[in-house]
């Protein structure tokens, strides 16, 4: 018996998985939304032909799971289908159960790594160091073609992906402070801006502390978003709880996160708790998603307060998926930028697109993923684009590897670097 | 089918034919469902060409298919064989801003080309909602509409040239400028069922100083449609003439606030042009809104407020799409004064069938959409939607109107064909499918009843056409006594372009008797004329009775001017037609309706093709209230040299060739 959700919280309200799928009338509004379906016109590697194959697959109408398998894993999970459907066909998670559907067993290596996230947090963060330390010598680069050979393509290409590697963490540098007496928000430490890129994090911190007042460092347990994707549901689960539990402990204010992937999930923790038997938990989970808010919604709210200044490059915004599309924020994080930047801002064509970073998705499909960032880069320079800022750990990543191959000109930059830079140089003037 | 050869021919990783490939490629935005026994996902025109090639020698069928959006069962290939995917083809190859021309590839995006096209200033005219995903060839394949058609005509009006791989593998190319029959307009519209558009040139439309909007309240739909008569009447072409009743407007507003008017029929009136015929035009409107009755009138020349006020429109599909899993958008036309009785006839429907409908119509073109919300998992409840369908549908044709407007017949409204057209009409479709894709590998089975299906003779039921005239019966008679003698007949009419002897052995055919105006229709602003009647004659009878028609002020009759196409931009405002076969048939081709998708654009094909396709005995064309410019009739027209194709269409309408023999070779 697969692990499935089997029921989804849909735009519509509660519907079971196949009240959602069905809710797709195959009318293809969603098809020039879809990366995967521009890149190779293929129905099968769009919206509408995932949701009418876990329709059949549900309707046990097909048999073709390496067909379906390759339709539904090519799914980027960027939501921009929901965005553009009317009925607002949730087909990122059902894409994500038409794979719990397909999947044996997880794969050993994820689970290996959520349990570890789950109870050993302080050994994954060992770990993290450890492999870092090997991607400073450049051991890990010899190790690659060893990785390949032995089924670990997706470590090699991580690797490939990766530039700097921090030796320390967020949980170093934050973690021990002592809280406020009545902080005026939790921050919540997402997994790539606490363990890959601390710089990330502290800017985040630094920024609202200048602009909300002094805040906690929650401390928070992983979100899960790893299980959910890729793992078990019941490894999500689990981590959700102890992530509410967590911050039910913490006081009541806002709880404002820096991955705009985590931060989405967070918000939809409520949907992992729609068993019969688990309506208290899904209650809390309601009262802890409310909490949640990201941190691009809080410099769009304090655009006024941010300080204009000289960027001296063309700054433009890359649209996290799970910002845009996971939470509907366009406007928000724009108008921090518009304000930071001021005429130096341009929006660039398709920056609501998906870069292919989408988690590991760059790693198990190298190639349609390298075919989108090259468009997004492309799409950059031909704005003449300095700056990208953007909101996701995976963006940063995908866009800093593009860059770095297509457009070294210019950098990405989580839209916080940009606020706590501006921010700085303000009080050094 | 032996995939591997075909496999051999194309590019490499282009052919599909796994079980989840297959059933992607079985359905598109309608209900209807079948399974290919491949997909080839074209890379190049090449591709295609020897797909098809393939295909006439191995005597499978193909289907062309764009985004797949079709919602009349367009893309579903009934009989199996090949689907071949054009999204891949999806290259603006050039976009001209001098000569406002574009060619495209058959898979670009509607709106890719509107946006290439707005960067210098100019726009695509068809508009179909799907514009965000459907594709050029697509449209074309479907002849689309779209809100903006009832001032810029529809694809068809928009189409230049094109490039197609015919059912048999060879590649063609049919514009506009060709000598001889409209084989384009034959092209368009057909939904690929008589070969597969490659490349296409469009034209494109400046982009006007101004638009304007303006929403208005109707106490009830009669009051709206008459409204919307008095803004044509009054010469005021509106860009978009758009109407919703009051069920549509609550589900909006329910979802979104938008302060629509609660009335029970709202209009949506687009204007665009220079600025000053623009403010005159908007006062115009104003006044004969409230004359008609409207509690309430706001307007919007900003771009903002102006979506605010589309935003309702758009919407309410979307609103629709939210109240159940699937929506059945029909599509029917009726002349535009009968729009009142159709919705009172949509109401009864409804009532009847259970089901609940949402009105949103393009207006000024009597094209309705009554959209029916249901769920299609629910059997019975899918039956009940369907049988409400087609009733409505046989009520606009009840009414004089058409099947579709703007989606076509695909599969869902094959069978309704034999209640628009008598069964010569029908038989004449069959004669030329038969005779372009005799093989039947073209989309097969779509588009007409299938040869066997009940009884066409008792199903037509559309009020009859007037009585042809007692010389029109004189000619009829002559070619039926001739049919059975193999008569050879000359054509002629005032002999203005050709006045050649009529060979030894011939039968003249003078049409020059034929001088009624049959039927000046004010309220739907439509002409009915015979072919015989004078062109100099006709514009002084209507300019005397103040409507204008876009023909050049040239000598000779209707009919010649029409089978010589002897100046540009004929074909714009020709809505039907009247023709006498050469086996003594009288088919009845189009009708009064502005914009009508229903089977091949016979009536636009015969243009050109002097006299040998058939004897026009009537045209139905569009009238204006405002002098129309026309082109200049070409001087010293000479008999054309017919394309290979236009040979071969040309055995659908007169097999013995008996007509004009030897006028062109």
């Amino acid at each position: 018996m697969a692990d499935l959700l089997g029921r989804l919280l849909t735009d519509l309200g509660e519907r079971s998985t196949y009240d959602a799928v069905s809710q797709c009338s195959r009318c293809g509004y969603c098809e020039q939304a879809c990366p995967t379906y521009v890149a190779t016109g293929l129905e099968a590697q769009s919206p509408r032909g995932r949701n009418q194959i876990l329709r059949l697959m549900i309707e046990g109408k097909l048999d073709d799971p390496k067909a379906a398998q390759e339709a539904l894993s090519t799914c980027l999970l960027c939501g921009a289908c929901t965005t553009a459907c009317y009925a607002r066909v949730p087909v990122a998670d059902l894409a994500l159960e038409g794979r719990r559907m397909l999947r044996g067993k997880t794969h050993w290596l994820v689970r290996l790594a959520t349990r570890i996230m789950i109870s050993h947090r302080g050994l994954f963060a060992f770990l993290l160091k450890t492999a870092f330390l090997l991607k400073r010598t450049g051991l890990s680069k010899l190790g690659r073609p060893f990785l390949r050979v032995s089924g670990f393509s997706v470590l090699a290409a991580m690797d490939a992906h990766t530039e700097d590697a921090p030796l320390t963490n967020l949980d170093d540098e934050l973690g021990g402070q002592a809280a406020p007496a009545a902080p005026a928000w939790r921050y919540f430490a997402p997994c790539g801006p606490r363990y890959l890129m601390p710089r990330v994090g502290l800017a985040t911190w630094k920024a609202l502390q200048a602009l909300k007042g002094p805040g906690a460092y929650l401390d928070n347990p992983c979100c899960g978003l790893l299980a959910y994707n890729y793992g078990e549901l019941a490894h999500a689960r689990e981590l959700a709880k102890k992530n509410i539990v967590h911050a039910e402990k913490n006081g009541t204010e806002p709880i404002i996160g820096d991955c705009s992937s985590c931060v989405a999930f967070l918000k939809s923790y409520p949907q992992l708790f729609l068993e019969p038997g688990d309506g208290a938990w899904k209650e809390r989970a309601s009262v802890f998603a409310a909490r949640v808010r990201d941190v691009v919604e809080i410099y769009g709210e304090c655009a006024q307060m941010l300080p204009s200044g000289e960027v001296g490059a063309e700054t433009t915004y890359h649209d996290s998926c799970r910002a845009l599309n996971g939470q509907c924020l366009k406007n928000e994080p724009r108008r921090a930028a518009k304000a930071l930047a001021g005429s130096a801002y341009c929006e660039m064509p398709g920056a609501d697109t998906c870069c292919g970073g989408a988690g590991a998705f760059g790693f198990v499909h190298e190639e349609l993923s390298e075919a989108l960032l090259r468009k997004k880069v492309g799409n950059a320079a031909s704005v003449q684009a300095g700056v990208i800022l953007t909101s996701s750990t995976s963006c940063l990543t995908q866009l800093a590897h593009g860059l770095r191959k297509y457009y070294p000109e210019a950098k990405v930059l989580h839209l916080s670097e940009f606020v706590a830079g501006a921010l700085d140089k303000n009080r050094g003037a | 089918m032996r995939l591997s050869e075909l496999r051999s021919q194309v590019s490499a990783g282009s052919l599909l034919s796994s079980p989840a490939d297959l059933a992607v490629y079985s359905y598109d935005g309608a209900l209807d469902r079948a399974r290919p026994d491949a997909v080839l996902v074209a890379r190049s025109i090449e591709d295609i060409r020897r797909a098809v090639a393939w295909c006439a020698g191995a005597k499978v069928p193909f289907v062309a298919r764009g985004a797949g959006t079709n919602l009349s069962g367009g893309c579903i290939p009934l009989r199996g064989g090949l689907v071949i995917v054009l999204s891949r083809l999806n290259r603006i190859l050039s976009l001209d801003a001098a000569a406002r021309v574009a060619c495209v590839e058959p898979g670009v995006v509607n709106l890719d080309l509107q946006t290439q096209a707005e960067a210098v200033g100019l726009f695509y005219a068809p508009d179909p909602a799907s514009l965000k995903v459907s594709t050029i060839g697509g449209n074309a394949a479907e002849n689309a509409g779209g809100p903006r058609c009832l001032k810029y005509g529809v694809t068809t009006n928009h189409v230049l040239a094109v490039e197609a791989v015919m059912p048999d593998g060879t590649l063609a190319r049919f514009s506009h400028e060709d000598d001889g029959p409209e084989l384009l307009s034959l092209l368009i519209g057909s939904e690929g069922t008589l070969g597969v558009l490659t490349k296409l040139w469009v034209r494109l439309t400046p982009i006007p100083e101004e638009t304007r909007t303006l929403l208005a309240g109707f106490p009830s739909i009669d009051a709206a449609v008459s409204c919307v008569s008095a803004i044509i009447a009054a010469g005021i072409l509106p860009r978009c003439l758009e109407a919703m009743d009051r069920p549509t407007v609550e589900s909006v507003e329910a979802g979104r606030p938008l302060g629509y008017p609660k009335d029970p029929a709202v209009l949506l009136i687009e204007l665009d042009g220079d600025r000053a015929a623009c403010a005159r035009e908007a006062a115009a409107i104003d006044e004969i809104g409230r004359s008609c009755g409207a509690t309430s009138m706001r307007a919007a020349t900003d771009p903002a407020e102006r979506e605010l006020l589309w935003q309702g429109r758009r919407g309410a599909y979307a609103a629709l799409a939210r109240l159940a899993p699937n929506v059945l958008v029909e599509d029917g036309v009726v002349p535009r004064d009968k729009l009142p009785d159709i919705v009172r006839r949509i109401q009864q429907i409804s009532a009847k069938h259970r089901v609940k409908s949402y009105l949103l119509f393009h207006a000024g073109d009597g094209n309705i959409h009554p959209n029916i919300v249901y769920d299609e998992r629910d059997k019975e409840q899918v039956l009940r939607v369907k049988a409400a369908g087609h009733e409505m549908l046989q009520a606009c044709v009840e009414l004089g109107g058409s099947l579709s407007g703007e989606h076509g017949i695909g599969i869902d409204k094959r069978d309704a064909m034999a209640w628009l057209f008598t069964p010569e009409t029908l038989r004449l479709f069959h004669r030329v499918k038969d005779a372009v894709d005799p093989a039947h590998i073209a989309n097969p089975d779509k588009l007409f009843p299938l040869p066997g299906a009940a009884s066409t003779e008792k199903s037509f039921i559309r009020p009859p056409a007037a009585e042809l005239s007692e010389y029109a019966r004189l000619l009829v008679d002559k070619v039926r006594e001739g049919a059975a003698r193999k008569t050879f007949f000359r054509v002629r009419g005032a002999s203005t372009r050709w006045n050649a002897p009529t060979p030894d052995g011939a039968v003249e055919l003078l049409t020059t008797g034929l001088g009624r105006i049959v039927e000046l229709d004010r309220r739907n602003y439509t002409l009915t004329v015979e072919a015989g009647v004078a062109v100099q004659e006709l514009h002084r009878e209507l300019e005397s009775q103040g409507v204008f028609v876009r023909l050049p002020k040239c000598g000779g009759t209707v009919g010649g001017l029409l089978a010589a196409r002897a100046g540009g931009g004929l074909r714009e405002d020709i809505l039907g037609m009247r023709l006498l076969l050469s086996n003594g048939e009288v088919v009845e081709l189009g009708g009064k309706v502005v914009k009508n998708v229903a089977g091949y654009d016979l009536s636009r094909l015969v243009l050109g093709s002097w006299g040998t396709y058939g004897v026009i005995l009537e045209v139905t064309m569009k009238l204006h209230a405002r002098p129309v410019p026309a082109a200049k009739a070409a001087p010293g027209v000479q008999p054309p040299r017919f394309s290979a194709w236009a040979s071969t269409v040309r055995r659908a309408f007169d097999p013995g060739g008996r007509l004009n023999p030897g006028l062109v070779s």
